[in-house]
């Protein structure tokens, strides 16, 4: 397939007539509320749009967010890949390998020059020259730096690429950093989550395909679209988080009846993602659908904030494992020993200056 | 007994209002967002539209915590525009190296038993301003910028989370903000057992009737007991 199809070129090739594009156009321009003076300017972009050229790098990762992207249904992935997006380069999906790929990724990087969109998917191990992460004969450090350079967008895959995910999980043994952390002269757009729902993946690239422009972000560089509210603001399950009707033990009535998983450690009313709206594998179930609660795989960090099985973290404190209550409570405790060993002091002193005024006297 | 010589009305009934409502809702805060944190109570069987178990522990954590922001703001207020002797910022200077000379120094002494003299001030000493700054100020500041920056998650792009919603990057992630909201609160039972017992103490020691004082608002100044 030619690499720089226009939509109008997909039509011609499908059978539609030039009569029909047309009709085409101008409806589009009804769907999306614009004057009819606008129609020229879609039958412009229709014909000289070429599909966005996408870069998809591998760094230190496990593959999951290819593996949710390939099940997207709405947009499907056959719709994004063969009307959207030219996926240039992916080193997990493409036929070719080794050197015909690598070249591969170099000539759409000259021809495509500030236009593709680098996606991806991993995070890059900075230790040791980035020894820990090699990927076509070079370290994934040097090939990410490379890429970036001309990019237009970065779209940063999964938790690993936003926030770091396991890899970069105490001790950081290979210093794992995500994609922000080495690219600091791109837009990145952040779409965390281990993996990221499929629809949000597809979504993205569709936003950024229709608009020419990145999605709006929030405060952690997530498009807002999908990022914007908690798991637990639209939770199924959040009536009965309301009612105080919660899960004590994973055999008992509750979990049968399916109330709140907030008392297992549920991270949803503190976790931003779209699992309960779009949820997975097409609308199937998510996790709490499933009677797990939300481990929280889209919040940065969210493995150095376990157990995943109860609400408040697990912190080092005084050589052991604590949570803020044990702290508080041995902190409180140790205020009042000080506060009645100060008492005992005091007593003490006033005895001893009593019995010396009456010796005096 | 010795007789009492002088009375000096030290807090003024805005400070009195201020403390007995902060202390209430701190107490409120406290109990309700322990709940709130690990809810013990569950309800019988049946649907959930016939509970508001937690519903009803959030509403009281945010009704009080919006009765400690306005009672807060208020207290703020009277420091910087009250004209009150006893109730103002006037005499704290923590950036000033003097401020934490002579007299700061002879308080310490004299808690730490290394002076028998106990300097006496009518309105705070200089240790008290400090610990009421440090937990009062900074600690219910805190508190408030991160209670209100997780009240804005309810509804994003709403006030309080565009006004307050940068802590949550700052601390990292909503549920980094919610743990030190949690640990943080500790500090408000910590300083309830130092506060108490310094006032007791106090009087025992000064007798200057400052226990009650935070009722009538008047301290005493007594006479030295002949022994």
């Amino acid at each position: 397939m030619q690499s720089n199809q226009t939509f109008a070129d997909l039509f011609r090739a499908g059978g539609v007539s030039r009569r029909d594009f047309l009709k085409f156009c101008s409806l589009t321009s009804v769907y999306l509320g614009l004057s009819p003076s606008m129609v020229p300017s879609i039958v412009e972009a229709m014909e000289k749009k070429v599909r966005t050229p996408v870069i998809w790098l591998h760094g230190l990762e496990c593959t999951c967010c290819s593996e949710s992207f390939i099940r997207s249904s709405h947009p499907t992935i056959e719709d994004l890949l063969f009307n959207m997006i030219s996926l240039d380069y992916d080193d997990v999906l493409s036929a070719t390998a080794g050197h015909q790929l690598e070249d591969v990724r170099r000539k759409t990087m000259k021809d495509y020059k500030g236009k593709y969109i680098l996606a991806v998917e991993g995070n890059v191990s900075t230790k040791d020259d980035g020894v820990y992460c090699m990927v076509g004969g070079d370290s994934f450090l040097n090939t990410i730096k490379e890429t970036a350079a001309d990019a237009a967008a970065i779209i940063a895959w999964g938790a690993c690429a936003s926030f770091g995910c396991v890899q970069n999980a105490q001790p950081n043994p290979s210093g794992a950093a995500p994609i922000s952390d080495i690219i600091k002269d791109k837009p990145i757009v952040k779409v965390p989550g281990c993996p990221p729902i499929s629809e949000v993946m597809t979504g993205v690239v569709t936003h950024f395909h229709t608009f020419g422009t990145l999605p709006e972000l929030d405060r952690f560089g997530r498009p807002k679209a999908f990022y914007n509210t908690r798991i637990h603001d639209k939770c199924y399950r959040r009536a009965f988080f309301e009612a105080g009707m919660f899960v004590r033990s994973f055999d008992d009535e509750a979990t049968r009846k399916g109330w709140c998983l907030y008392k297992m450690g549920c991270k949803g009313p503190t976790t931003y993602n779209s699992c309960s709206k779009i949820q997975w594998n097409g609308g199937t179930s998510f996790p709490i659908g499933s009677g797990h609660p939300c481990i929280g795989c889209s919040e940065p960090n969210f493995w150095d904030k376990g157990p995943f099985y109860t609400r408040l973290a697990e912190v080092p404190f005084l050589g052991s494992d604590s949570n803020a209550d044990k702290i508080g409570v041995i902190a409180v405790g140790a205020a009042a020993a000080g506060a009645a060993a100060h008492a005992a002091v005091t007593a003490v002193k006033k005895a001893k200056a009593g019995s010396e005024d009456n010796d005096k006297a | 007994m010795g007789r009492i010589i002088e009375e000096i009305y030290v807090w003024r009934l805005p400070v009195r209002l201020y403390h007995w409502i902060n202390a209430l809702c701190t107490v409120a805060l406290f109990v309700t967002g322990l709940y709130i944190a690990a809810p013990l109570f569950n309800p019988p069987l049946g649907e959930a539209v016939w509970y508001k178990g937690m519903s009803w522990w959030r509403y009281l954590h945010f009704a009080s915590a919006f009765i400690f922001v306005a009672n807060f703001l208020f207290r703020m207020y009277w420091a910087v525009f009250g004209g009150d002797k006893y109730g103002r910022f006037g005499g704290f200077r923590p950036w000033s190296p003097a401020w934490w000379g002579k007299p700061f120094l002879e308080q310490v002494e004299s808690y730490l038993f290394l002076r028998s003299e106990e300097p006496n001030y009518v309105g705070h000493n200089p240790v008290a301003a400090l610990a009421h700054f440090l937990f009062i100020f900074c600690g219910s500041s805190f508190m408030i910028f991160s209670g209100l920056a997780m009240y804005g998650e309810n509804n994003p792009g709403g006030f309080n989370s565009v006004w307050f919603g940068w802590m949550i990057p700052l601390f990292g992630s909503s549920y980094t903000l919610h743990w030190a909201h949690h640990l943080m609160a500790w500090i408000f039972p910590i300083y309830l057992i130092m506060h108490l017992y310094a006032v007791f103490r106090h009087d025992v020691v000064d007798r200057t009737s400052v226990t009650s004082s935070i009722v009538t608002g008047y301290k005493h100044k007594v006479e030295e007991e002949p022994v």
